[in-house]
């Protein structure tokens, strides 16, 4: 449902909410207490549900994320114009959605991953508006990349299992299937957001079709 | 205060903490920050379910008047 819809249904149920303050005689009648019932209990209940739903699905949004300014220098990584910048890469060739890109690679794809993820949300805005901002070259991951999150796509995928790197060693893949072997971190692809590192960097121009 | 306007006092307060909440919705909505995701599940969620419940309470609580 889009949000102004949305934000339509839910001004109007504030509306009959009024109508309930200001003249609550009306529920004398069985048509009132039918209202009552919806305005009272069903449209607030539904209102409630449908809203979450939005939010939560904004919040997976890559505006949502970048719309903190401690995260703009994180947005200006997926423009970088060089292919060996993993984040850039996959966001530049759409390997991941462009308008979800930091959730598709930040969440986990484990049982309620996305619940993780929003609770790492949380103590985001804690640090940001309560705690000390770190500045953006100093920000760390909760917990180490896993590769699980890389493999939800590439697992199966004929660059990913064929791939000369990684069969030259017949231990690589399986270890990197095991996350023995980092994908990020073991020195392979470990350029990523690099954003101390953003000053001198050629940037691609995106152009909306 | 007889029953009757018991139950309106108590229809009124759900009224107003719903419509409050409703509203705190309606702007988080509109407001598209990550503080707004908070404010949204938090305050609106909070006024919206104590309306509902003191609604639902509203109705069980207190006896009917008697039937003229």
């Amino acid at each position: 449902m889009p949000t102004v819809a949305i934000v339509v249904l839910v001004v109007f149920s504030a509306l009959l909410a009024g109508l309930l303050v200001l003249r609550p005689a009306i529920t004398i009648h069985p048509g009132g207490k039918i209202l009552a019932f919806g305005v009272l209990f069903f449209l607030p209940v539904f209102c409630l549900l449908v809203g979450m739903q939005n939010e939560m699905d904004r919040s997976k949004s890559t505006a949502f994320c970048l719309s903190c300014h401690i995260m703009e220098s994180y947005g200006k990584s997926l423009h970088v114009d060089d292919p060996g910048y993993l984040a850039a890469a996959h966001y530049q060739n759409h390997r991941v959605p462009a308008d979800e890109a930091c959730y598709t690679c930040h969440t986990n794809y484990a049982m309620f991953g996305t619940f993780k993820a929003k609770l790492g949300g949380l103590r985001h805005l804690y640090v940001y508006y309560l705690g000390t901002q770190p500045r953006p070259e100093d920000i760390k991951l909760h917990e180490p990349f896993n590769n699980r999150e890389c493999l939800h796509c590439h697992l199966g995928a004929r660059s990913f299992e064929q791939g000369a790197t990684h069969n030259a060693d017949p231990a690589t893949l399986p270890a990197i299937k095991a996350n023995t072997l980092s994908c990020i971190s073991s020195g392979c692809h470990d350029v990523v957001h690099n954003v101390g590192h953003l000053d001198n960097v050629k940037l691609w121009t995106e152009t909306s079709q | 205060m007889t029953v009757t306007h018991q139950i309106r006092r108590r229809l009124q307060i759900s009224a107003v903490l719903i419509m409050a909440g409703l509203l705190v919705e309606a702007v988080c909505l509109l407001w598209s920050r990550p503080i707004a995701f908070v404010v949204f599940a938090a305050a609106g969620g909070f006024l919206i379910s104590v309306g509902v419940l003191s609604f639902l309470y509203s109705l069980v609580s207190l006896e009917s008047p008697a039937p003229k």
